[in-house]
């Protein structure tokens, strides 16, 4: 294959082009809360939920080869253990982060035992029905002194604020200031532009935690027994990897990192119901496979993007059920269904790429890259040291490519 | 004592058991070949021998009965099995690949000096090192299943058909590594064959295996000059 430029990884231009990415992720980050007002961070907010659900079911779809339609479960364990101890148990938000980790934990390792008997269409089904049963069951009359019923749970701002969403300083009653020892960083938070930026902020930590994690997984030797599980199970066995151990940890490990964003939703949505929460229904889980899927199952940017781009089109698309609201030239096409299309769009998206990438947009991105500028990996038997860590965090898409 | 010692090993896919009372061995250092058409259970012998399927009777490696053992222990006591078909991971690179394969050692000592090893023997791997094995050849990837097994530092190598879909060129040469490695290294291996030819040359003893049963054993010469067994499973 010709490539205009070759580049040797690790080298002046490959740090280059790492560090402009660093600096462009950085940016968008940034962006978004000081410069667009509480109606678009909102928006950011819903893309870094969908990111977090569909980077842990990449762990255990994308890297180990166990689909499950059921994850919408384990986002609700989230939401549920944040709504249930900040409303009921009076507890500060954030120490129900650990708690929903820990018991969505439990919950995928149980998931795992039948899953590690079964596979293909069959653990579809099973985990989907885990995903049937769960609005169910939090909405069951006899669970309602804990769930809330069918109305489900409030964690308004006051309670939130009443049991000290402050680091180092004494609650205030109302929500007024997020602080840090002393240091208030986003202002006054009765303003909705500065509130919705502190959620925007809590969503960013989990998404990072949920990456970091993902990629110290993904790079370990567990990783590579998570692949060899994926690509060739027998194969696996011989080479000593205990497959129902593996499965039962990645199962936990997935269960327990999608609950994060689940806690996420339970307190920016101020309530914690499936009618308030779509994601925690089926249909979360189904959206959480396609934006895995359309970004790139078995890579660590893939749900990232996948998930900023589901999100995007979802929001410019939003208002395209009247006629007005949509752009000239693609009146024919749509306005006809009377609902917004961004179902539809997302339906033919996902068959397009079926054929023609089936490893979503960042497997396009790693087969057409290399025509522009070819990385040549390090010359064999040098690891290299790495000097930024945080650079090599944000921009591995383009070395993992050529390993992978 | 034999290094491995299995007898009345009864194992199969459910109801009807495939392997109805098997008796085999294999020596200390020793080169053992097992012949053995279509659907005879060479595989499903293999398997059971690795835990990878629910079995019976006795299989002591080393004085230990292992008939019991998880598969991933099995691994662990040393035995290695290069699983038939091309057992490799396609999405991952050579390198990890041969990772993989030193899964229970835990990233140990000199497991990159046995990686280096292992690419000194095959050197068509060395090349190809950092590329996707699902991009490699046939043989390059029986190649590496072969290497990836040894990673793990087998006291005893079970070999599923490496010759399947090889041209014998390559076959040749893989059988010539694995006599270099059974007589060098002092390797026991237990090769499962169809192509009776060049499996018996380089075999200390063969057995020949029949709808689940040892119907056969000796040296190569002994069996190769029974008329009755050369025209009936040998074929030449
Ligand atoms: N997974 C399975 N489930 C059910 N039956 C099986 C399975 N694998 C093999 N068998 C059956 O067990 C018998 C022995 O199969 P095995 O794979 O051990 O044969 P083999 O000697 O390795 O043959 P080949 O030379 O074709 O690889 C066959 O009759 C086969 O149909
Ligand atoms: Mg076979």
């Amino acid at each position: 294959m010709k490539s205009l430029a070759t580049i040797r990884e690790g080298g002046a231009a490959n740090w280059a082009f790492r560090i402009a990415a660093t600096v462009v992720v950085f940016a968008l980050v940034l962006y978004v809360p000081t410069k667009t007002g509480a109606g678009t961070i909102q928006t950011a907010i819903e893309a870094l939920v969908l990111m977090g659900a569909a980077m842990s079911l990449n762990l255990l779809l994308g890297y180990t080869g166990q689909i499950s339609i059921g994850h919408s479960a384990f986002l609700g364990m989230g939401a549920y253990t944040t709504g249930i101890l900040v409303s009921r148990y009076g507890w500060s938000p954030w120490y129900t982060f650990p708690v929903a980790f820990v018991l969505s934990f439990a919950l995928g390792v149980i998931v795992s035992f039948p899953a590690s008997r079964i596979k293909g269409v069959y653990l579809a089904l099973v985990t989907l029905a885990l995903a049937l049963v769960f609005p169910q069951v939090v909405t069951w009359k006899k669970l309602s002194w804990l769930t809330g019923g069918g109305s489900g749970l409030p964690t308004k701002d006051a309670q939130v604020a009443d049991t000290g969403f402050n680091i180092g300083a004494a609650s205030r009653g109302q929500m007024q200031y997020f602080e840090i020892f002393g240091w208030n960083p986003l202002g006054d938070l009765r303003k909705p532009d500065n509130k919705a930026a502190f959620w925007y902020w809590i969503a960013v930590g989990v998404v990072v935690i949920i990456y970091l994690v993902c990629r110290g997984l993904v790079k370990s030797r567990v990783g590579r027994s998570m692949v060899a599980i994926r690509d060739n199970e027998t194969a696996a066995a011989v080479m000593g990897v205990n497959l129902v151990a593996t499965k039962a940890f990645v199962f936990g490990i997935s269960a327990g990192l999608c609950a994060l964003p689940g806690c996420v939703t339970a307190i920016k949505t101020g309530g914690v119901s499936p009618e308030g929460i779509q994601s925690l229904t089926v249909r979360g889980a189904i959206t959480f496979l396609i934006v895995m899927v359309v970004g790139g199952a078995g890579s660590l940017w893939g749900p990232i993007i996948g998930a900023a781009v589901y999100v995007y089109v979802t929001d410019i698309t939003g208002g395209w059920a009247s006629d007005e609201a949509i752009p000239g030239v693609l009146r024919p096409f749509f306005g006809w269904a009377k609902i917004p299309p961004s179902d539809g769009i997302f339906a033919v998206l996902l068959i397009v790429l079926m054929f023609v990438a089936p490893r979503g947009l960042v497997g396009v991105w790693r087969q057409y890259s290399p025509r522009i500028v070819r990385v040549l990996p390090r010359p064999a038997g040098t690891t290299g040291a790495a000097p930024v860590a945080i650079a090599a965090t944000i921009t591995n898409t383009h070395s993992e490519g050529e390993h992978e | 004592m034999p290094l491995l010692d299995v007898k009345d090993l009864k194992a199969g896919y459910g109801p009807v058991n495939v392997l109805d009372g098997m008796h085999l061995h294999v020596d200390q250092g020793e080169f053992v070949v097992m012949l053995g058409a279509n659907g005879a259970g060479k595989t499903t012998t293999m398997r059971a021998i690795s835990g990878l399927i629910p079995r019976h009777g006795s299989i002591v490696f080393e004085g230990h009965d292992i008939h019991k053992a998880s598969a991933d222990s099995i691994v662990r006591s040393g035995i290695a099995q290069v699983p038939q078909g091309r057992g490799t991971f396609p999405e991952l690179s050579v390198e990890d690949n041969l990772l993989a394969g030193a899964y229970v050692r835990h990233g140990g000592d000199g497991v990159h000096d046995d990686m280096d090893k292992w690419f000194a023997v095959f050197p068509r791997l060395a090349e190809r090192r950092a590329q996707r094995a699902g991009s490699l050849s046939g043989g390059e990837q029986q190649m590496l299943a072969i290497a990836r097994a040894l990673m793990s530092r087998p006291k005893l190598l079970l070999c599923d058909e490496p010759s399947l879909g090889l041209a014998p060129l390559i076959t040749q040469e893989l059988f010539a590594v694995l006599e270099r490695l059974n007589r060098d290294e002092g390797l026991s291996v237990l090769l499962v064959e169809q192509n009776a030819n060049l499996a018996m040359h380089i075999a200390n003893r063969v057995y020949l295996l029949e709808t689940g049963q040892i119907v056969a054993s000796g040296s190569a010469e002994e069996l190769g000059a029974d008329d009755a067994i050369r025209k009936a499973y040998l074929g030449f």
